[in-house]
Order: structure tokens, then C-alpha cells, then sequence
């Protein structure tokens, strides 16, 4: 009698510690046991268990299980970000004002500046060495540093923008902006829409289009985060960079529908539907377009530096994702370095093949010998960064403005870009 | 029961020897005083202080001062933004209103002939409604996509007729927008229409017949003064709505091509998280509730007096 109820205890026991054995260890909104006595909430994009994309989710869902196995005791509170970057960021810099951001998050490199500014992010400087810091990149350690010398959040991914095509199309890379026109005229002529490339109010426009000025030499703003891009010294460079996609869509070149383009998946539909063989993509597209298209569609696509001026004044936009700590307390900082480090810093680029930011990662993730690869990582070279200035987010919407007015004809080339210069020093001066 | 006679009753009852007075009002009104003045003034408050302030999203203490409004209210984009977003309104307000009257016409004219699927035809018509903005936006951008795959122009080519540049054309992106609000604003017409045909006297249009009215003359002459209220709030409450409205315009067209669609709301918003202007983004706000109330106040100054009581 004893032994059958030994047994039955036993088994209610075990039945009742069931559910916490089988809970899941991630949720759509939670990594780790439930019940854990410390939490850290992360802001995230979709570069995490909850990808759009199953073999990123599983990988990522790989990493982040073997993550908080490393740290017992410890739950992540995951918060998704909505696609609309700007405007998220934005929302979570006013929260951070008030003190009400999350204690960890996906920081956009192009608008870290505005949290360094505000103060918001703590010090990340105590969690990484000063040989890792030394391997990053020179933009990208400009970018994160603060002017205390420390370093405010970790770059862990670059991307830049090429033009890809359909070799079966157009087989030669185009170098030069005529080349580039005569490319998509001859696709058109072979029933395609023309090259695409985002012109909407998106900061993509902006961003896609930045190589064509700054391969000429053209700069943004002054030492000083003023704009001047189109004082005496830029403003030709700048027009002819702006004249270059007009006369792509006023000759046909480009489908007038590049006007409401502001979303990288419109050219992965356009791609694997077959009505374009030219596109102005990021390098991230590449392992899209395979994960999309069947091989045999696939091996016709390649990839080349953007065109230029002339061919050899080229240039290109490199960004990416950083993680930043906002909260006070050192053990959730520390916990959203080591989260950095062991999920981001290379498993998760080698994972996504997102371009790392330190060099020496290039060598040790086979990922990153490819052939697709080293033309990225080449490309980087002669890559440039957004100005890490407040004012940049103005003049970004500004130039998305004068491209669609002078995408849609509605007003002249010069016009258009006198009037986002004027705004944008009107904006620098409220700031 | 008036005011007045409201006030005399606590002397009536005073008459059999208690010495009654009115019970103080605060105890009911200090829930809704507390509620309204944390949730609705205060924030209104904090905007009008911001708008006399140049602070910004990007930190610092910010200064009190004038000149905000000024340099906002002379900004030389402020005139395009105002009349695009009078043409949205203007066309959102008229086609809601008038598809949701005849929707509405519809609906009760088969209700009375007792015709099967009226119930469908309201439901139907109120999904479009409990759409939310952002969803209708991409659903309309979907439709209007201009690629050689995009919903509507695949339906013109089917039919042998030429593509519409939906979007990228500026003078046509303004009135894709208003289709895609009116598409989603009507079916809250359509339920008000509703309710004020069904509470139209029906021997109105029983003397109507017997004078010999033709339809067409009972719909001027009976249904649409009867409306006459009905209609005057809806506009004021589809006004308010559309002068708000930027959650589709955001999904659909983002404001463009180039400032083509970006009303006074999609403005405002783009000064407060693109810009990081707080200060500016108030003063907007300001000048959103003055053409709301404005608005408001012209359309209830047509309202029969007793309505307005």
C-alpha cells in the first residue's frame, strides 16, 4: 500500500512539474523560463527568433535557446519593431527621454547619433575589449563612439547597395550612368519595366540615391553638421546625381512607378516575376532572391558596384543594426552585452549573411569567403556612411520630397533641390 | 421637465417641514471632471505649452517663446499642405456622406420589400470600417500597385484598357487617397443615415402619397430635410475623423509623390518624429483643433435650434 502510494505521489509530482519541463523556452514574445528572477526586455526587428524567414527564425531560434541555456536565472522580454524604422526609433527616443525605454535595443546606425546626443544610452565600453573595438571599421567606430571615447552601442552589421541584374539581359555590368541607361533601355526592349529603385517617401530614396553624390566627390554636410549639399562647392555634383534618375524615368529607363517604390520587397516581387532585370537592391537581397527563386532562375542574377559618373568616381551607402543598453541597472547592461556579443556579433551575420563590421570576422565564418561575399566585403571599401549628425534625418525626408517632385516631373531638377537645401538649413538652424 | 422647474422642486418638497437643498453636483461630476481633465486637458494643455516653447525630441530644457508660431505658420510648404488636406477632406467628407446615404437608401428600401442579403449589405459594408488605417493603406496599395502585377491595373488590362499611374502621379495619387478613405469612412455614414431614416415619421411619406409625390420628390421634399440633423453631425464627426486621418495615408503613399498627398495630420507627424521638432508639431496640432472646431461651429450653426439644444 505504502510503495502504490509512494507511486502515485510520485507520478502527481511529476505530472505537476510537467508543464514547467515542457513550457517553451521561446515564445513569440519571451526567451527563457517564465519564471526567472531577473528580466531584460529587448527591443528587436525581425533579426530574431520571430524572422519572417524559417531558416533565420530556426537559426536564430538556435542561438538565443544556447544564449539563456549560458545565462540561468535570466528572461528576455522580446518587443518587435513595426517596419516603419523612422518612426520607431523616433518613438523609442522620446520613451528613452522620459526613462521609459526598454532596458536593451535594435538601434539603426543612422540615428544613434540622436541617441548619443540625448544622452539615453549607457556605456558598453567595460564589455568589449579594446582589441574587438580596434577591429571594427573605422566608420563604424567613429559611429558608436561617444566624445568621451567610450562606446555607446555595439555595430554589429553593415550593408551597402549594389545593382543587380539579370544576366541574361543585360550580361555586363554596367560601370558608368550611361551604361547604366542603356541597360535598361535594351530591358525594356525586351519587355521588362526598366531598372527600379526606391523614389517614395521612404529613407531608402535617399539612401540608395547618396552614391551617385558622394561618388563625385559630393558632401552632405561641413565639420561642423551643417548642410551643404548644395553650396557653391556640391551643388552641381548634386543636381547631376538628382538629373540622373530623371532622365532614367523621363527616357523610360525606369518604370514611372519607381515614384512609389519605398520597400526593398517590391524588387524581390519584380525579380522573381520576371518584369525587371535591373534594380537598385542591399546586399542582404541576394540571399533573399535565392531563398525566393528556383536555382536555375537564380543563377541568372548577379550583382555589381552601383554605376557612376564615370566609372571609376563610384560610390556606395553602408549602414546596418546596432544594439544599445538604456538601462540603469549594470546587470541588465552587462546581460545586453553579453547578448550582443553571443548572439550578434557574428553567429547571427554569419546566420543572415549581414556583412560583419570587424574585419577579422571576415575570415573566420566560411559564410563570408563566397565569391557573392568578398565583392560585398570589397564594396564596402569605397562605401560611405550617413553623417552621424542630428540634422541628417531632415535632410533625408527633404531630398525624398524633391525626388519625387522631380521624379513626377512636377518641378525642375534645381528648383526642387534649392528648396530642400533651403529647408534643410532652416531645419539645421531650429536644432 | 426645465431647468427652472427643477430647481423650484426641492421648495415643494421643503413644504412638509425639512429644510431640503439640492444635492452638490461634485460627487457625480468629479469621475468625469478627473477623467476628462487628466486624459483630454492636460495633454491639450501640454500642447498649447510645448507650442510656446522650441523644444525638441533630441533632449535639452527648451525656452518659452513666441516665435515657434510664427515660423511655423510662415513656412512656405504650410499653403500646399493646407489645400491638400482641404481636397482630402472636402472629397472624403462629400463621398462618404453620399455613398453612405445611398447605401443607407438601399438598405431600407429592401428592408421594406423585405429582400434577402440587406443584413449582408450592412455587414459588408462595415468591414471596410473595422479595417484599421494601416491595414487599409497597404490593402489600397496593393490594389493601386502600378507594377505589371498590380491589383487594378491588372483588372484595366484584362479589360483591354490602359494602366492608371495610381500613386506616382501627383495629381492622381490625391484622389486614389481620397477612394481609399471613402472606402473606409462610409460604412460609418451609412450607419447613421441609417438610424435617421429608420426614425423618419412613416405617415410623412404616407401624406406624401397621397398628394401624389413622385420618389424623386419624396426624397427632396420629406427624406432629406428630415435628414437634415442626421446629416449636419455626421459631417461634423467625418470632418473631425478625415482632418485626422494619417495612419493610411502613412501605409498608402507616405505623403508623396513629393508632398502630393501629405495632409495637415501626415504633416504634423513627420515635424514631430522626422523633424524631432516638438515645438512645431504643437503649434500644428493647434492649428488642427482651430479648423476642427471652425468647422465644427459653421457646420452646427445650421443645425435646427432645438437639435442644438
Amino acid at each position: 500500500m505504502k510503495t502504490t502510494l509512494f507511486t502515485a505521489l510520485a507520478a502527481a509530482t511529476a505530472l505537476g512539474c510537467l508543464p514547467a519541463i515542457a513550457e517553451d523556452l521561446i515564445t513569440s514574445d519571451r526567451v527563457g523560463p517564465s519564471d526567472a528572477p531577473n528580466k531584460m526586455v529587448f527591443r528587436m526587428t525581425g533579426d530574431g527568433p520571430s524572422s519572417t524567414d524559417p531558416t533565420w527564425a530556426a537559426g536564430y531560434t538556435k542561438l538565443y535557446t544556447d544564449f539563456i541555456n549560458n545565462h540561468p536565472g535570466w528572461q528576455l522580454e522580446l518587443q518587435m519593431m513595426t517596419g516603419d524604422i523612422s518612426q520607431e526609433q523616433a518613438r523609442m527616443l522620446e520613451q528613452a527621454k522620459a526613462g521609459h525605454a526598454p532596458d536593451c535595443a535594435a538601434v539603426d546606425s543612422f540615428v544613434l547619433p540622436l541617441f548619443k546626443a540625448a544622452g539615453v544610452l549607457k556605456s558598453l565600453s567595460p564589455y568589449f575589449s579594446k582589441e574587438e573595438i580596434a577591429e571594427l571599421f573605422p566608420f563604424v567606430r567613429d559611429g558608436v563612439t561617444g566624445k568621451d571615447g567610450q562606446i555607446y552601442a555595439w555595430w554589429w552589421s553593415t550593408d551597402l547597395r549594389v545593382l543587380y541584374r539579370n544576366t541574361e539581359i543585360v550580361p555586363d555590368a554596367p560601370e558608368t550612368w550611361a551604361d547604366a541607361k542603356a541597360a535598361a533601355l535594351a530591358s525594356v526592349k525586351a519587355g521588362m519595366e526598366g531598372m527600379l529603385f526606391n523614389g517614395s517617401r521612404y529613407e531608402g530614396t535617399t539612401f540608395d540615391w547618396l552614391g551617385n553624390f558622394w561618388g563625385q566627390g559630393g558632401k552632405l554636410v561641413d565639420e561642423a553638421g551643417k548642410p551643404v549639399f548644395a553650396d557653391a562647392a556640391n551643388r552641381d555634383k548634386f543636381v547631376k546625381a538628382v538629373d540622373y534618375y530623371r532622365d532614367l524615368v523621363e527616357s523610360g529607363a525606369a518604370p514611372k512607378r519607381v515614384a512609389t517604390i519605398g520597400n526593398y520587397d517590391d524588387f524581390n516581387a519584380a525579380a522573381t516575376a520576371g518584369s525587371t532585370a535591373l534594380f537598385v537592391g542591399g546586399n542582404w537581397q541576394y540571399r533573399q532572391l535565392q531563398n525566393a527563386m528556383e536555382p536555375e532562375e537564380f543563377a541568372k542574377w548577379s550583382f555589381s558596384m552601383l554605376p557612376g559618373i564615370t566609372a571609376d568616381q563610384r560610390s556606395t551607402g553602408t549602414g546596418g543594426w546596432t544594439v544599445a543598453a538604456f538601462s540603469s541597472d549594470p546587470k541588465k547592461v552587462e546581460m545586453c552585452a553579453a547578448l550582443t556579443r553571443e548572439v550578434y556579433m557574428g553567429p547571427a551575420n554569419a546566420l543572415q549573411e549581414q556583412l560583419p563590421t570587424r574585419a577579422d570576422l571576415y575570415d573566420k565564418y566560411d559564410v563570408f569567403k563566397s565569391e557573392a561575399n568578398q565583392t560585398f566585403a570589397k564594396a564596402l571599401k569605397v562605401g560611405e556612411a550617413r553623417p552621424g549628425v542630428l540634422v541628417y534625418p531632415e535632410i533625408s525626408n527633404q531630398i525624398q520630397i524633391m525626388m519625387g517632385k522631380v521624379l513626377t516631373g512636377a518641378e525642375s531638377t534645381e528648383a526642387a533641390v534649392d528648396e530642400a537645401f533651403k529647408a534643410s538649413l532652416d531645419a539645421y538652424a531650429r536644432l | 421637465m426645465s431647468a427652472s422647474a427643477a430647481r423650484r422642486k426641492p421648495s415643494i418638497l421643503g413644504a412638509s417641514g425639512r429644510q431640503n437643498r439640492l444635492p452638490s453636483p461634485y460627487p457625480w461630476l468629479m469621475p468625469v471632471i478627473l477623467v476628462m481633465g487628466l486624459f483630454y486637458l492636460y495633454p491639450v494643455i501640454d500642447v498649447f505649452r510645448y507650442a510656446f516653447t522650441d523644444l525638441t525630441l533630441l533632449g535639452g530644457e527648451g525656452h518659452y517663446t513666441l516665435s515657434t508660431f510664427g515660423n511655423v505658420l510662415r513656412r512656405p510648404e504650410l499653403a500646399q499642405i493646407l489645400w491638400v488636406t482641404f481636397v482630402f477632406t472636402a472629397g472624403s467628407v462629400i463621398g462618404q456622406q453620399v455613398i453612405g446615404l445611398a447605401i443607407a437608401l438601399v438598405v431600407v428600401r429592401a428592408e421594406k420589400r423585405r429582400l434577402f442579403g440587406t443584413t449582408i449589405l450592412r455587414t459588408t459594408a462595415l468591414v471596410a470600417w473595422v479595417v484599421p488605417g494601416i491595414a487599409g493603406g497597404i490593402i489600397w496599395k496593393m490594389l493601386f500597385n502600378e507594377a505589371p502585377f498590380g491589383g487594378l491595373n491588372s483588372l484595366l488590362r484584362l479589360m483591354g484598357m490602359a494602366p492608371v499611374q495610381w500613386l506616382s502621379d501627383p495629381d492622381i495619387a490625391m484622389w486614389s487617397v481620397v477612394l481609399s478613405n471613402i472606402w473606409r469612412g462610409t460604412a460609418f455614414s451609412m450607419v447613421v443615415m441609417y438610424a435617421a431614416l429608420k426614425a423618419i415619421d412613416p405617415t410623412l411619406y404616407e401624406a406624401a402619397e397621397m398628394d401624389g409625390a413622385t420618389a424623386r420628390q419624396k426624397l427632396a421634399f420629406v427624406t432629406l430635410p428630415q435628414l437634415r440633423p442626421a446629416i449636419l453631425v455626421n459631417m461634423i464627426l467625418i470632418t473631425i475623423q478625415t482632418l485626422n486621418t494619417f495612419d493610411a495615408i502613412i501605409a498608402l503613399s507616405g505623403g508623396g509623390p513629393g508632398r502630393a498627398t501629405e495632409v495637415l495630420s501626415l504633416y504634423t507627424f513627420n515635424v514631430v518624429f522626422r523633424n524631432y521638432d516638438l515645438a512645431a508639431g504643437s503649434v500644428l496640432s493647434i492649428l488642427m483643433l482651430a479648423i476642427s472646431l471652425g468647422l465644427a461651429l459653421v457646420y452646427a450653426a445650421f443645425l435646427p435650434k432645438e437639435d442644438r439644444s
